[in-house]
């Protein structure tokens, strides 16, 4: 895996359209030719779920450029942060569901997810994994299934203590890099991996919950949230999340409600027709000859 | 301007040898106070003369056989021409000579009284007086000099007690002021000795109210009064007593309508401060139509038997000829009444000019135009598409075999009415002779939605730097419709007929208007009302995108500098495994692949030629 090289330029840009497949699932949402090899978008579509203007912190912005938010609060937010040129697309996720409804067949979820709030690429987390590891196995029931970020899922030792545990230790792959080692697939398996469980559990709000609460999973956010080195306070971090969506932290929550909330994050009713999708990132028609 | 006159143009003084030579004429009365070498028929010395079909029609209840009626100044000679051929006895009063030489030539059944308002005869009474260009024109630059007011008075004074006035009086509040972007204007006309937007003149009424009260000091009644659009001289647009200030009444969502293309057809290519359909609008939203109106038509009677009044909600004419209707309310239905009908059948572009405009059905809804634009400004995308999703089926719904006939073909989606029974078409003005297909029709619909959007400056939820394909591209995906350059080319086409029909375009005209109809991008500032204020707003969308343009060159000079060292170092990479036995096995064997597959599918396509010609020879 490549990722790990320092890159020629920073973190963020365009080829973040392309993280977690984002840009190839909303190709194939469109009906493209080549959906493995989407066109470019002309913008810059929001790769995470976020509590700031729908950008990752520190992104190297083109000015003027367009950014396709996941939803009309984020739009208003980033607005408000003075990004201007921001539409509402809904989160790719959302389009996934959209196309792979759940098939009325579909074996009974079992057990929990559990997701590790994790760092990234340019930010670790420090925090006592253990401890975190004693809470889950005091509140969940069934079977766990600890989901690593790629960095943790590579550290044998961290694998480890969720390996004894007895947890399932399992990694949605890499998201990509600088238009490198996709996993093309990351969502699709993610949706998969969502769907086998009862409940979704995380110590940290996060990108990972919306999609299980939207996936029409049981959600929670409890335990030490952790802390990311140099974490970015403008947004009021971890303390914001929790007094603005106290409706998923403990370890039983409303599932209506965080439903309905994530529908909303996630722009679930915000959707665009995929003609309407491919005007407004720049795609051909589909009355257009591909060229 | 005198030293344009003076300088650049031939000498327009009088023609002598041409009035020596006229025959006499002896419907001509010089009262006093004529100007010689002066022409109000010119436009380029003196403004525009007023005319319109409402104006025939109300003027047609009053005048008739054996009515005495005063035609007070300048005026288009088609009303003049009604008024005589309604039997009355109709005296004109013109203050330039040339004019009222011609005019009694042309018209042998009307006196004409050439000269000044304060020369009239006092005693002489009449049983209609026509002032629907108000009073500013019955001053002469010669001898004595009258107010406003005390014009108003004489024209008054001049109503028999069983007569009635007909005054259109300009509105200094009016939109039209208001919007005026004409530096110079001042100077610009020779009739403006005195300026005509003296707004410091306290005698002259400045509100409706003030003007019936003048009336009233000189024993006059007035019996029904209307609001006036786009423009004193052009009326098409008036609203009476009933609707007037009234926010609720059922009639509202149609004017709003009508008024938006009264102003369009109204001020096309003039240069104005704002477009002055957003100032309207305004004032509707607040029931303050009456204080922005560029105008106030009144009709007032002597305090004798009158003839009866009548009182109409809303009127909508034609600005030239004599088409007119009536819109009118009544037990929760809203009625359209045919009153003037068309003169005769128009065809132009391959359209035809409606001569029944209905508006049936009920009378609480919206105009679908309206929502949108609430819509976009308030980012509701989801109920935008529902909204766009209902058009769409409810125009698909009226096409057979794809194409849709009558109305609706050109309905804008200011034409559309949304009633909880569905939608409803409002009056239009032109039907296609030959149907046209369903998705140039609704592309053509959404191009023009788009279009407004885009060169009003107004909000809406999608990219700042949009042109007008991308914004039809993305309303009509919202329906599920994809569409590229060439339906919306077809589209465009389509609505430069209509215009081409609506404003009798040259063939060259429509050639230009295509060009820019095609071409509009976010620096487009307007293409029907040249708005200052619409101006910079694309001023500013240009410098948006240019900056946008300048920081993605930057960009896009960094990206070629990284990826072209992604493509080195791949290119080393693969140059390294093809040195290794590995990697010679692997690129000897991918040639071999290559050739045995290209020549394997010549082979298989030789034989099955050959197979092929086999089977012709056997046959």
């Amino acid at each position: 895996m490549a990722a790990h090289q320092q890159p020629a330029m920073d973190e963020g840009m365009h080829h973040a359209n392309y993280h977690y497949g984002h840009a190839h699932l909303l190709a194939r949402y469109c009906d493209l030719s080549d959906p493995l090899h989407p066109p470019r978008l002309q913008g810059y579509l929001q790769h995470g779920w976020n509590m700031g203007d729908g950008l990752a912190p520190g992104t190297p912005f083109v000015d003027g450029s367009r950014i396709f938010v996941w939803s009309e609060e984020t739009r208003r937010r980033s607005w408000s942060q003075g990004r201007r040129d921001v539409v509402v697309v809904g989160a790719p996720f959302s389009y996934l569901l959209a196309m792979e409804p759940e098939p009325a067949d579909a074996p009974e979820p079992e057990g929990t997810i559990f997701y590790p709030f994790h760092g990234w690429e340019g930010q670790q987390i420090s925090g006592d994994h253990q401890k975190l590891i004693d809470e889950v196995k005091a509140v969940e029931t069934g079977p766990v299934t600890a989901c690593l970020y790629w960095n943790e899922f590579r550290l044998k030792s961290v694998r480890k203590i969720y390996e004894d545990a007895g947890f399932r230790v399992i990694c949605h792959g890499y998201r990509g890099f600088w238009w490198r080692d996709h996993n093309r697939e990351f969502l699709v398996g993610q949706l998969k991996e969502l769907r086998r469980h009862r409940r979704v559990v995380s110590n940290r709000l996060c990108s990972a919950v919306w999609y299980g609460a939207l996936a029409g999973r049981e959600v929670a956010v409890y335990g030490d949230p952790m802390v990311l080195d140099n974490a970015d306070p403008t947004f009021g971090g971890e303390p914001r999340l929790r007094r603005q969506w106290p409706e998923l932290y403990g370890h039983q929550t409303d599932s209506a409600a965080t439903h309905a909330l994530a529908r909303q994050q996630l722009g679930a009713d915000e959707l665009a027709h995929p003609d309407e999708l491919r005007a407004l990132l720049g795609w051909p028609a589909s009355t257009e000859r591909v060229k | 301007m005198s030293e344009r006159s003076a300088a650049l143009l031939p000498n327009q003084g009088t023609d002598f040898a041409a009035a020596l030579s006229a025959p006499p004429v002896n419907n001509l009365r010089r009262i006093g106070g004529e100007m010689f070498a002066w022409s109000d028929r010119d436009p380029r010395r003196s403004s525009a003369l007023p005319r319109g079909a409402v104006l025939r029609h109300l003027l047609g209840r009053y005048a008739g056989p054996g009515r005495t009626v005063l035609v007070a100044g300048p005026h288009a000679d088609e009303v003049v021409v009604a008024l005589a051929d309604s039997g009355a006895s109709v005296s004109w009063l013109l203050r330039s000579l040339i004019d009222a030489e011609e005019a009694a030539r042309n018209h042998s059944r009307v006196t004409v009284l050439a000269g000044a308002a304060v020369k009239l005869d006092a005693a002489e009474k009449f049983d209609v007086v026509v002032a629907a260009d108000g009073v500013e024109r019955l001053n002469s630059a010669e001898g004595e000099q009258m107010s406003a007011a005390q014009l108003l008075d004489r024209l008054a004074e001049a109503v028999q007690p069983e007569g009635v006035l007909l005054l259109v009086h300009d509105n200094r509040l009016g939109v039209h002021h208001t919007v005026r972007l004409e530096p110079g204007a001042r100077e610009r006309l020779d009739s403006n000795w005195n300026s005509s937007e003296d707004e410091n003149d306290t005698q002259r009424p400045a509100s409706q109210q003030q003007l019936a009260a003048r009336l009233a000091e000189s024993g006059l009644t007035v019996g029904a009064s209307y609001a006036a659009f786009p423009d004193p001289a052009a009326l098409t647009v008036l609203v009476g007593e009933g609707l007037l200030g009234e926010v609720s009444s059922p009639l509202r969502p149609r004017l709003g309508t009508a008024l938006s293309q009264a102003f369009a057809a109204g001020f096309r290519s003039r240069p104005v401060l704002s477009d002055p359909r957003r100032l309207v609008n305004r004032a509707l939203r607040a029931g303050a139509e009456d204080t922005v109106a560029p105008a106030w038509l009144v009709i007032a009677h002597g305090a004798g038997a009158a003839p009866v009044i009548d009182r109409h909600e809303l009127l909508i004419g034609d600005a030239r000829g004599t088409f007119a209707y009536e819109v009118s309310s009544s037990a929760h239905e809203v009625r359209t009444t045919v009153l003037e009908p068309l003169a005769e059948p128009i065809e132009r572009s391959g359209l035809r000019r409606i001569s029944e405009p209905k508006a049936p059905g009920a009378d609480v809804g919206y105009v679908l135009e309206e929502r949108l634009l609430h819509l976009a400004a308030a980012n509701d995308l989801r109920q935008m598409r529902l909204e766009l999703a209902q058009f769409d089926t409810w125009l698909r719904a009226q096409a057979q075999d794809g194409l849709l006939a009558g109305p609706v073909a050109l309905a804008g989606l200011a034409d559309v009415f949304i009633t909880e029974q569905g939608p409803i078409l409002l009056p239009t003005r032109w039907e296609p002779i030959e149907p046209v297909s369903f998705e140039i029709a609704e592309a053509r619909a959404v191009w023009q939605f788009a279009v407004q959007l885009l060169t009003s400056g107004q909000p809406h939820p999608w990219p700042i730097a949009s042109n007008a394909l991308d914004l039809t591209a993305v309303m009509l995906g919202m329906v599920g419709q994809g569409v590229g350059a060439d339906q919306v080319r077809a589209a465009v086409e389509l609505h430069v007929r209509l215009e081409a029909a609506e404003f009798e375009l040259s063939l060259a005209e429509q050639h230009d208007r295509r060009l820019q109809l095609l071409a509009v991008s976010p620096g487009t500032a307007s293409v029907d009302l040249p708005g200052f204020r619409e101006l910079t707003e694309a001023l500013w969308r240009q410098r948006y995108e240019a900056s946008h343009l300048l920081a993605q060159m930057d960009w896009t000079e960094q990206m070629i500098k990284s990826r072209d060292l992604a493509v080195s170092k791949m290119d080393w990479e693969v140059q390294f495994y093809k040195k290794t036995w590995a990697g010679r096995f692997l690129w000897v064997s991918r040639s071999a692949y290559r050739v045995l597959m290209r020549d394997g599918r010549k082979f298989v396509r030789g034989r099955r030629a050959r197979k092929a010609e086999g089977s012709v020879a056997v046959r």
